[in-house]
């Protein structure tokens, strides 16, 4: 014994309870409001296959009250009705079905224009099936994979047969507790017999998951309490039974209207009865099992065979309308079974094709018999696919009822939709959203083919809908589980870096630091004294092989066997279109060999493109990616030299380390390679070492530099130099279409070369005229970055980069700019400001800074 | 539940031609070869002879393949342990590869990085680029509900 609050009131619940039998025990009846017409709905299926009972659960919506068990104090509250499911004001919508009618949304609220807006928060405010708690954080799920050889859903019968004759590792999933929701003891006994037998067979039975679709492969993700499982199986048996046909008549979707198995399971698994007077319909061999246990649990039944009319009642079903062989009949009863036929549960079965996934039991042999089950499944287990059974003909709808009950949809509208020219089971699902609620069809989706079928549609438009995931509904925080955003690629010197107070940002895939507390303070440092800046992230490759100069001129437009060893040159990477994709450095080392660098996002691509080329080329290269085990610290401003001489015997002469260019040294104890380069304006010397070595470099530099007052710089800092500089960052300021002249880039390509990648592309658009390039902008306030550029009412460009810059005493930018009248236009707007084109180098224009 | 432990492990990366690397004689000093392309195989080893394992790649791939490369990447990765009875089932929470048998290996996804796996007797080796080396630590606590030991 226990107790929920449901609504604020306290309900006493008893052990292995489900919500639904406790509050049904309670006198609960009206578990919600339907969708459209605000009708009362109550349990019906009671196995979790339709949406009548859908309820919140602690704050959590679209919880089935009849398969989730009681926890001691959880709070359950119904979703829908105003103010209240019980007493629901818009029930008045049932009476108004001739103002909306099917499709009615996409026919009224046309003009005017704002009145759709306003309907469409009424109509968001009074349907829906809860309430999302969007305060509350996701917390996402951990995922499991595992590999099986056979994976069985569905512990049933059959499932558990399939299980205990299927060889290998075998594992058996079931969305509820095995055995628990048979509740008839022939069938829990043979449940029992065979999970015995699947058990000692080794088959591991995982409860409390459901499988919520069958993806190619075949993959199956199962959703649990706990965790997400993506099973990779061999084989696949969906057993996952059937449920009893859903009836479509007046009056169908009253409360006590009921699935036999479902009122059948109520009383004998929760020992509350139905009703007190019980109509059962019995048109199944499997009905007689039902009649028994209402019986017992001394229910009043009335068993009749024939097709329901008519039920009627108010807030609950009193009487029932049956043609039966003898006649019409009527009877007054508070509860209405129906065991009509059998729908297999078939969904997962349907969205895969594959021989590989193959039925057992009811989903593929409607209303067989425990024996039939157990054979089948053995079957299935032992690789022999079981031949389904034709379904036997379909119920009749009646000339109203609702055929969807999630939906609200009923025949009058798909006869509506039919008339319309909706004559496909396809698109009178679309048109009319039958099928598409919460039960994703599970009652319905035969209704419809049926429907399409009895109005004579063609034979490729009467089928069945497809089947898609997720066959169950799953949570949000299910769907992201195993999802992590967040993948950061660290640096040695991360610690360091926020030891010093760094604004850890993420760029691209790595975490850097945006700055240190002081950008200009940062800038003035590299301007005028000396600063250091952790350049890890850059792409590092070493390329050797007999082959490597001519991968390399291949690769690139720059002239290899120009770059002496102990030089080093920048480098453009082109895609085939002749596209600037990434830049970098390259430098020739002694042996032959080349040491290359690329953009900090750029590495995996640079090395994919590369090892793509040697492989198409046939060369005899050797490529090591040494991204993960060099680090990197760029030693930047005037005083960089007399920094590195501070912690190094080597010669560090411009003869010795020429710019640009590059030299083996020890600094601090620490073997480096020295790469004078230029991108932020000043002498600055990259130090590539060992990532071990990363922190201990980083500290000597920072305490020898104490006499220069030297501070580290972050990426915002580094985004000032390099724009002051005019050099470009690629993707910031680069587009996807962009070509080298477009760019002021040339000087980079060696079009003399006889073949390299992008030049046929190049050749071919140096004959077209330049009607777009990046240029330099001034500007006479603080423009925004995306800002656009223009010329009287019309944009011609935009802003990429800008900064307030103290170096150059104004305030910068770079620009995309197109031509007007075929000349690119001087005297631009930027937002509010005036711009004015400059040449892109803003500071030290000759180039003499990083020289020394 | 399983145990994470930081691994020390070195690391040696020999990038040759395909032949070269299927004639060349294993190393001793107990590496383990990782052959994870044809034109690259990788020396895990203990840090204490990664200089003779080095050394000994670098003379015997010299015979078959004269300009090939034998670098000590171990900067590079970073290596963690699970160990434990629960170790498979944990690493079944980081990845959908199965975990190797004693001995043998595997690489691709591991907490979404790539990794190289290593099956040894009662646990299991991840090496990851160490750039990664929190990630996969965090992954493995946190997913696979490892727990983590220091030394």
């Amino acid at each position: 014994m226990g107790s929920l609050r449901f609504e604020g009131r306290r309900v006493e619940t008893r052990d292995g309870d489900t919500i639904g039998s406790a509050l049904f025990r309670h006198g609960v009846r009206t578990f919600s409001r339907s969708l459209k017409s605000h009708r009362r709905r109550g349990l019906y299926c009671a196995t979790g296959d339709c949406a009548n009972c859908l309820v919140t659960v602690d704050g959590v919506p679209g919880e089935r009250a009849c398969t989730t068990g009681v926890r001691e104090g959880m709070r359950v509250q119904r979703e829908t009705g105003w103010p209240s499911t019980e007493h629901d004001a818009l029930a008045i919508n049932d009476t108004l079905h001739w103002a909306m009618p099917v499709g009615f949304y996409y026919k009224v609220f046309v003009r005017p224009r704002w009145l759709w807006e306003v309907a469409e928060k009424v109509i968001r405010r009074t349907t829906g099936t809860g309430t999302l708690p969007v305060t509350a954080a996701a917390a996402p799920k951990p995922t499991r994979y595992a590999r099986v050889d056979v994976l069985v859903i569905g512990g049933g019968v059959a499932g558990l047969a399939a299980a205990a004759a299927a060889e290998g590792r075998v594992l058996l999933v079931d969305e509820g507790q095995i055995g628990a929701a048979a509740s008839d003891p022939a069938t829990r006994a043979a449940i029992e017999r065979f999970a015995t037998q699947a058990r000692a067979a080794g088959v591991e039975l995982l409860e409390r998951h459901a499988a919520i679709g069958i993806y190619e492969g075949p993959s199956v993700p199962l959703v649990g309490p706990d965790e997400l499982v993506e099973v990779e199986a061999a084989r696949v048996i969906v057993a996952t039974g059937a449920v009893e046909a859903h009836g479509v008549f007046p009056g169908n979707d009253l409360p006590g209207v009921w699935l036999a198995r479902g009122a059948a399971r109520l009383a004998a698994l929760h020992g509350v009865s139905p009703g007190d007077r019980a109509v059962v319909v019995a048109n199944t061999d499997d009905a007689a099992a039902s009649v028994q246990t209402l019986r017992d649990a001394g229910i009043e039944v009335t068993e009749v065979r024939g097709r329901v009319l008519e039920a009627r009642g108010s807030k609950q079903v009193a009487s029932v309308t049956v043609l039966t062989p003898e006649g019409r009949r009527a009877f007054a009863c508070d509860a209405l079974v129906l065991s009509l036929g059998w729908a297999p549960r078939d969904t997962l079965l349907r969205m895969s094709p594959d021989p590989e996934v193959s039925g057992a039991g009811d989903v593929v042999l409607p209303g067989c018999t425990l024996a039939e089950a157990a054979q089948s499944g053995r079957a299935a287990g032992g690789g022999r696919p079981v031949e389904p059974r034709l379904a036997e003909p379909w119920p009749i709808l009646e000339e109203a009822g609702y055929v969807c009950v999630c939906e609200d949809v009923d025949v009058h509208d798909l006869e509506a939709a039919w008339d319309e020219g909706w004559t496909s089971s396809e698109i009178l699902k679309r048109y009319t959203t039958a099928t598409m609620g919460p039960c994703q069809g599970a009652l319905c989706s035969r209704h419809l083919s049926s429907f399409a079928e009895s109005k004579g549609a063609a034979a490729g438009a009467q089928g069945r809908t497809t089947a898609r995931p997720p066959a169950r509904a799953p949570r949000l925080e299910d769907l992201i589980g195993g999802v992590h955003e967040v993948i950061e690629r660290r640096t040695a010197l991360h610690e360091r870096h926020v030891e010093a107070g760094a604004r850890m940002d993420r760029s691209g895939v790595w975490m850097r630091p945006g700055h240190y507390g002081d950008t200009n303070g940062e800038i003035r440092a590299v301007r005028e004294r000396v600063s250091i800046m952790d350049v890890s992230t850059l792409g590092k490759f070493w390329v050797a092989g007999r082959d490597a100069r001519a991968l390399l001129d291949w690769a690139f437009p720059l002239d290899v066997g120009a770059v002496a060893p102990g030089r080093a040159r920048y480098l453009l990477a082109l895609d085939e279109a002749g596209y600037v994709v990434d830049d970098g450095l390259l430098a020739a080392l002694a042996d032959g060999t080349y040491y290359l660098t690329s953009t900090s996002g750029g590495a995996d691509r640079m090395e994919a493109s590369l090892r793509n080329w040697a492989d198409r080329l046939n060369l005899h290269v050797h490529l090591v990616n040494q991204t993960a085990h060099l680090g990197a610290i760029n030693v930047a401003g005037p005083y960089a030299r007399e920094l590195l001489a501070a912690l190094s015997q080597d010669d560090l002469s411009r003869a010795a380390i020429p710019y640009p260019g590059h030299a083996e040294i020890t600094v601090a104890g620490v073997a480096c390679r020295a790469i004078a380069v230029g991108f932020v304006g000043e002498l600055s010397y990259e130090l590539h070492h060992p990532r071990s070595r990363s922190v201990e470099l980083w500290n000597a530099l920072l305490d020898a530099g104490r006499a220069w007052d030297i501070r580290p710089h972050g990426l915002d800092a580094l985004d000032v130099l390099r724009l002051e500089k005019g050099h470009l960052f690629v993707a910031q300021d680069t587009m996807p279409d962009d070509h080298p002249t477009k760019l002021g880039l040339d000087w980079a390509v060696a079009r003399d070369k006889t073949s390299f990648v992008g030049k046929q592309a190049l050749v071919r658009m140096a004959a077209l005229p330049l009607d777009r390039k990046l240029v330099g902008l001034r500007f006479d306030g603080v423009p925004q970055r995306g800002a656009p550029l223009s010329v009287g009412e019309r944009i011609v460009g935009r802003v990429t980069s800008c900064a307030v810059s103290d170096a150059v005493g104004a305030s910068i930018g770079l620009g995309w700019l197109r031509t007007i009248d075929g000349a690119f236009p001087q005297a631009l707007v930027a937002g509010d400001l005036r711009a004015t084109v400059t040449p892109m180098h803003f500071y030290d224009a000759t180039g003499e800074r990083p020289r020394g | 539940m399983a145990e994470l432990r930081a691994c020390s492990l070195a690391v040696v990366v020999c990038a040759a031609d395909a032949d070269a690397l299927d004639a060349l004689v294993a190393p001793g000093y107990g590496a383990r070869v990782l052959r994870t392309a044809a034109d690259e195989a990788l020396f895990v080893t203990a840090p204490e002879v990664v200089a003779d394992v080095a050394r000994e790649v670098a003379d015997r791939i010299a015979a078959l393949d004269d300009d090939a490369i034998v670098l000590d990447v171990t900067d590079g990765w970073a290596a963690w342990s699970l160990a434990g009875d629960d170790a498979e089932r944990a690493f079944s929470y980081l990845s959908h590869l199965e975990a190797p048998a004693n001995r043998a290996f595997v690489q691709g996804d591991v907490a979404h990085v790539g990794a190289k796996v290593l099956g040894e007797p009662g646990c299991l080796t991840i090496l990851v680029p160490a750039y990664w080396r929190e990630h996969l630590r965090e992954r493995a606590v946190h997913d696979a509900r490892a727990h983590e030991v220091r030394p």
